[in-house]
């Protein structure tokens, strides 16, 4: 027989099957032709069995850092229906118990990524042996899909490793490491990934020793055992998701329910919960995501030679600056962390230090290593050291005359070649650019905060800047696992521009009377992560004083900034910084309940308002904006606006994005709705964008435009 | 012989033991003044063919503390790494061996420097107690062991303290504070005398600190538990010594007769230093501009219970040897282990009647006060015994560019009866 997309190879009586050949992607996956190939092969296997004519089968791989990464998520959009669905699983559940079913040992040898209907497949394997390779990763991460493992992983996981870790693993989709994974008993051997092959033959007669019959297990077993994990874990997927993300409750429903069952019924009852997940909007969004967040990494049509960093600097320290310098350090560019003050070098350290404690907490990290990193950042009142940097990233005031100021100096301190940028949020680029001699490798480079936790980062164009720092970044911005966005310069570019009418109709709102905690919970209620009171108190309110006035002189009427913000400034309430914004803050950071002091400033009218009504009012704003933007020219496409705001500001990931949302609800619906707003609330802060208008009148979409 | 440079040096703060730096380990003290170096004169991180680092606490965690410095300093794996022990010149010793090396055209680009975490000198087990532990270990049946556990004493629990021992002459069983003592008695040195010598060598540092002298040589540190925390200056100083709080103290090491006390000593004191040399063809290859010129060096050997004298011996050779004379050193840095020994060696410089017990019939010449040790010395500044050769030359060097000076001497004693001399030139 004959295979194009794994070897196919009978050596002492024992078949090999090893994927990865002619694949010339980074990852394999399990494409349509590799699952009817396998079908074939198991097939020819299951002949060779019966007749006792072999020993042994054995998968392995022959790519590097790669076993399987799991059933190619294009075969997952594609299904057009429940039953398409339905039908597809019940394909691979086959194949799989086939191998299941085999009377000789079977034996899946992972080193590296293995992941999804990979995982699947070891597990329908007697035996699992993992390399003890530091890219050797297991998981199910079909749940980030919105969708379950559809190939009996919902089945033989929990019967490998217990009820607990599997709930946990496949409602999760995180992934384990090999010395993990051996320890939990999902691998039952580990070894370097040199003697995997070698040992093979070996290892296929070894009986694995029954080394996770814990007791964990023993309570699982019996049935108010199982009552107890399955409510626990209903209540973590409640707290964690708010009932936004139909699967994870899917899946417990799924393995409490076919508990008992027999492998051919509970195959069943799996193939049909993933038909209905799959086709869910959920799901369809997630996958948008999936595929959008997967574009952005493509850097194939990117010049040659482009600048690398090996060192990294940041003027300024701070929180932000030192955030940056933890960036650089956790990706061992031991940077060079500037500031005149040594209060202001010691608060960087502080926030760098914080993150990497959490690692040693967590033991992701020794204390050794944790020294090292730390040591790594090297902070300083001088320039010295900068005729090494890379990649320099200014975090100083927000003053255009103290950065101006500041990059001219630098320009003095580092190489021609040296990448300059600015972590500005709210100045012009264009401007900052005309301080240097040589602004085409400058660019605007903005973080959010905290910037171990926030994925986007916003890199800014001006017209000067060349190709090549542009695509330089965006590769460096990849290579520290971030998101990036290319904006052009422009207020607020991308994500504050559009959080401006977000933040301001929120004020306005409550101005008109409605409560704090109906705005807040309003907006919770359609999945955004925090509400924007929770969210103007983390910014800190005199923060917005001072962007929403550049908002305004920039973009006229329509950002009128409330005079909220104002008068909360003046009267000491900043936010969580102060302990007071419109919440209160005990000693520990937690927050105690709204500030009365601030529900006195913001209005003596109260209003009930119902939440959808609330809800438009502060979306719709952020609809037309993106529209503007989109006018403007500030980002290419829609796809941009939404990887965006996923990733700034956490926008709902199972809406598919602020512009996919708009899209799905109907831009002709929207447009009538900002219009009523616009006669009976204000005419400039709901002035219809004619970008907006036009798509709506030439029956267009934000996608499809 | 080729030319070796000097291209820059670096140095930590210096701490007095037990405190702020306390907690960092002695590849700490060395690898980002390495790191620094190299970012400075962006040099290929492959460019360096050695970095040797002088150590006498030797961690058992890094006995090899060159090679570790320089994979946490970043260098290419290739680079070779060793560490070179001289008691007190250790540092000296390293710069020494960088001289040859690129003196003799093996080598063009050498870190060389000295760290020391005298914190973190290790309390050890005697030998009762290391005998007991290996019986135990032998020890297969019950009742074997029972017989060895019985044998135990608390006694066997009195650990040996590694300072205290290093710091005690094995050959003449002498501390070296009692060789102090015995300069001073010899060569009546009074104690108003060195308590002069001590708090002058506290006004000077305090001074220098206040002038911001400090800011070019020392890099500032990373400390605390949490590592969050920045030191940026040496921690010794004091603006409020004074004649009358220094005669408070009582003689630590000939408690009723002597005249050396802890306060006109130099303190246990953690801290790093690092060099960058260079040879001609790799100033000229990375466009260097080198600070000094390192001109040469001499050890010399004299009787271990008189070591405070080595500086007399090696610093009389080395003009010698390098036909330069003492009026011709624009700065001096004699380190200051004490100020009875260091006094005796300046009156060694200057008096025959002195420098004849030692075979020096025609002394090297009266050295003026105002070039001695000019921002401070060991007394006030601390002395981590391995670092302090090189970095008497990194305080050196940056001094000499400041006072527009040609050559400069650093000289110090070395416990077990030696001295080291180095003369560097100028070139800025």
């Amino acid at each position: 027989m004959n295979y194009q997309k794994f070897s196919y190879e009978i050596v002492a009586d024992i078949v090999y099957i090893g994927f990865g050949v002619n694949e010339t992607k980074s990852l394999t996956t399990l494409g349509k032709d590799t699952l009817e190939e396998l079908e074939r092969a198991i097939k020819e296997v299951g002949v060779l069995d019966k007749g006792r004519k072999i020993k042994g089968l054995v998968f392995f791989s022959h790519k590097p850092g790669c076993f399987l990464a799991g059933v190619d998520v294009n075969l997952i959009s594609d299904l057009r229906s429940e039953t398409d669905a339905k039908k597809g699983c019940e394909r691979g559940q086959s194949i799989y118990s086939k191998i299941e079913d085999l009377k000789v040992p079977t034996m899946a040898l992972i080193d590296g990524i293995c992941l999804g209907g990979g995982l699947e497949l070891a597990l329908s394997c007697k035996k699992i042996a993992v390399s003890d390779s530091p890219k050797t990763a297991l998981g199910l991460p079909e749940v980030m899909l919105g969708v379950l493992p559809g190939f009996g992983g919902t089945y033989r996981l929990p019967r490998k490793i217990g009820l607990p870790n599997a709930i946990d693993m496949i409602l999760t989709g995180k992934q384990i490491r090999a010395a993990k994974a051996y320890k939990m008993g999902l691998a039952d051997f580990i070894m370097p990934s040199e003697r995997l092959l070698e040992l093979a033959d070996k290892y296929l007669k070894i009986k694995p020793t029954d080394r996770n019959k814990d007791l964990m297990q023993k309570i699982t077993a019996n049935f108010v055992g199982r009552k107890v994990i399955f409510q626990k874990a209903r209540e973590t997927v409640l707290s964690t998701t708010k009932g936004f993300y139909p699967a994870p409750l899917r899946i417990l429903e799924l393995m409490d329910s076919g508990a008992n069952r027999n492998r051919e019924a509970y195959m069943d009852m799996e193939g049909q919960a993933f038909a209905e997940l799959s086709q869910t909007p959920q799901s369809k969004n997630l996958q948008h995501i999936f595929f959008m967040t997967d574009r952005s990494k493509k850097t194939d049509s990117f010049e040659e030679g482009l600048k690398k960093v090996t060192k990294g600097a940041v003027l300024g320290a701070g929180t932000m600056g030192g955030g940056i310098a933890w960036l650089f350090a956790e990706y061992n560019q031991s940077p060079i962390m500037k500031d005149i003050n040594l209060s202001g070098l010691e608060l960087g350290l502080k926030q760098a230090s914080s993150v990497f404690r959490k690692d040693v907490e967590k033991k992701k990290m020794t204390e050794d290593e944790f020294e090292r990193k730390i040591r790594s950042i090297e902070p300083t009142h001088s320039y010295s050291g900068f005729n090494g940097v890379d990649l320099l990233i200014e975090a100083v005031v927000e003053n255009m005359e103290v950065k101006k100021k500041v990059f001219a100096e630098v320009e003095q301190h580092v190489r021609p070649d040296c990448l300059l940028t600015s972590n500005t949020s709210s100045l012009s680029v264009t401007e900052m650019s005309k301080a240097l001699k040589n602004p085409e490798r400058f660019a605007g480079l903005h973080f959010f905060n905290p910037v171990n936790k926030m994925p986007l980062v916003e890199i800014i164009k001006h017209p000067e800047v060349s190709k090549e720092t542009i695509q330089a970044l965006y590769k460096w911005v990849l290579s520290v696992k971030k998101t990036p966005v290319v904006v052009n310069d422009g207020p607020g570019f991308l994500v504050n521009r559009i959080l401006m009418p977000f933040i301001n109709e929120s004020a306005y709102l409550l101005e008109e009377g409605v409560s704090i905690e109906a705005l807040d919970q309003a907006v919770l209620n359609f999945g955004m992560p925090m509400g924007t009171c929770r969210l103007m108190d983390e910014v800190g309110i005199d923060v917005l004083v001072k962007v929403g006035k550049i908002m305004e002189d920039g973009l006229g009427a329509r950002a009128k900034a409330s005079k909220l913000s104002a008068r909360l400034t003046d009267a000491g309430l900043l936010g969580r910084k102060t302990s007071k914004g419109f919440y209160l803050y005990g000693d520990n950071g937690r927050s105690t309940g709204v500030n009365p002091h601030a529900r006195e400033l913001i209005s003596t009218k109260s209003v009930k308002m119902d939440e959808t009504t609330i809800q438009m009012r502060v979306f719709l704003p952020m609809i037309n904006e993106a529209a503007n933007i989109l006018m403007d020219k500030i980002v290419d496409n829609a796809e941009a606006v939404d990887l965006g705001l996923i990733y700034g500001i956490g926008f709902p990931p199972f809406r598919g994005g602020l512009l996919k949302y708009a899209d799905s609800e109907g831009l002709d619906r929207i447009c009538e709705a900002i219009r009523e707003f616009e006669e009976k609330v204000s005419k400039d802060r709901y002035a219809l964008s004619p970008y907006l208008k036009n798509l709506a009148d030439t029956h267009k979409t934000f996608y499809s435009a | 012989m080729s030319k070796v440079y000097l291209v820059d040096g670096k140095r930590t703060p210096q701490v007095k033991s037990g405190a702020e730096i306390k907690d960092i380990a002695a590849p700490f003290l060395g690898h980002y003044l390495v790191r620094n170096l190299m970012a400075k004169y962006d040099l290929p991180k492959d460019a360096i063919d050695e970095v040797i680092f002088g150590n006498t606490g030797t961690p058992a965690k890094y006995p090899n503390v060159g090679r570790v410095i320089a994979l946490e300093a970043g260098l290419d794996k290739k680079t070779s790494g060793y560490s070179v022990h001289r008691n007190c010149a250790s540092g000296m010793e390293a710069l020494s061996q960088a001289y040859i090396k690129i003196a003799s055209g093996r080598d063009d680009l050498i870190f060389a420097g000295g760290v020391e975490s005298m914190s973190q000198m290790p309390l050890m087990y005697g030998k009762k107690m290391t005998e007991f532990f290996m019986n135990m270990m032998k020890a297969r049946t019950v009742a074997e062991k029972l017989k060895i556990l019985s044998s135990f004493r608390l006694t066997h629990l009195k650990p040996i303290i590694a300072i205290e021992q290093g710091l005690t002459d094995p050959f003449c069983g002498l501390n070296m504070g009692a060789t102090a003592e015995k300069l001073a008695r010899e060569l009546k040195i009074s104690r108003e005398e060195q308590d002069q010598f001590a708090l002058f060598s506290h006004q000077k540092a305090v001074a220098a600190q206040k002038a911001g002298k400090f800011t070019e040589e020392i890099l500032p540190i990373v400390y605390g538990s949490k590592l969050d925390k920045i030191l940026t200056q040496d921690v010794g100083p004091r603006d409020t010594s004074s004649m009358d709080k220094l005669a408070k103290f009582a003689p630590y090491f000939e408690k009723r007769t002597g005249t050396v006390t802890v306060a006109n000593s130099c303190p246990i004191t953690d801290g790093g230093s690092a060099c960058l040399l260079a040879s001609e063809e790799a100033v000229k290859k990375y466009k260097l501009e080198p600070m000094a010129r390192i001109v040469d060096f001499h050890f010399h050997g004299l009787e271990p219970e008189r070591m405070g004298m080595g500086p007399l011996l090696a610093s009389h050779y080395l003009l010698q040897k390098t036909k330069l004379k003492m009026d011709q050193m624009d700065l001096l840095e004699l380190n200051e282990a004490f100020a009875a020994q260091a006094i005796a060696v300046l009156r060694g410089f200057k008096d025959k009647a002195v420098s004849s017990r030692w075979g020096i019939e025609k002394p090297p010449g009266e050295v003026e006060m105002s070039k001695v040790n000019v921002n401070g010395g060991a007394i006030a500044l601390g002395h981590p015994v391995g670092s302090t050769g090189s970095r008497l030359i990194v305080s050196l060097a940056h001094e000499l560019i400041k006072r527009n000076g040609r050559y400069g001497l650093a000289t110090l004693c070395i416990g077990g009866g030696q001295g080291g001399a180095m003369i560097i030139e100028n070139l800025k």
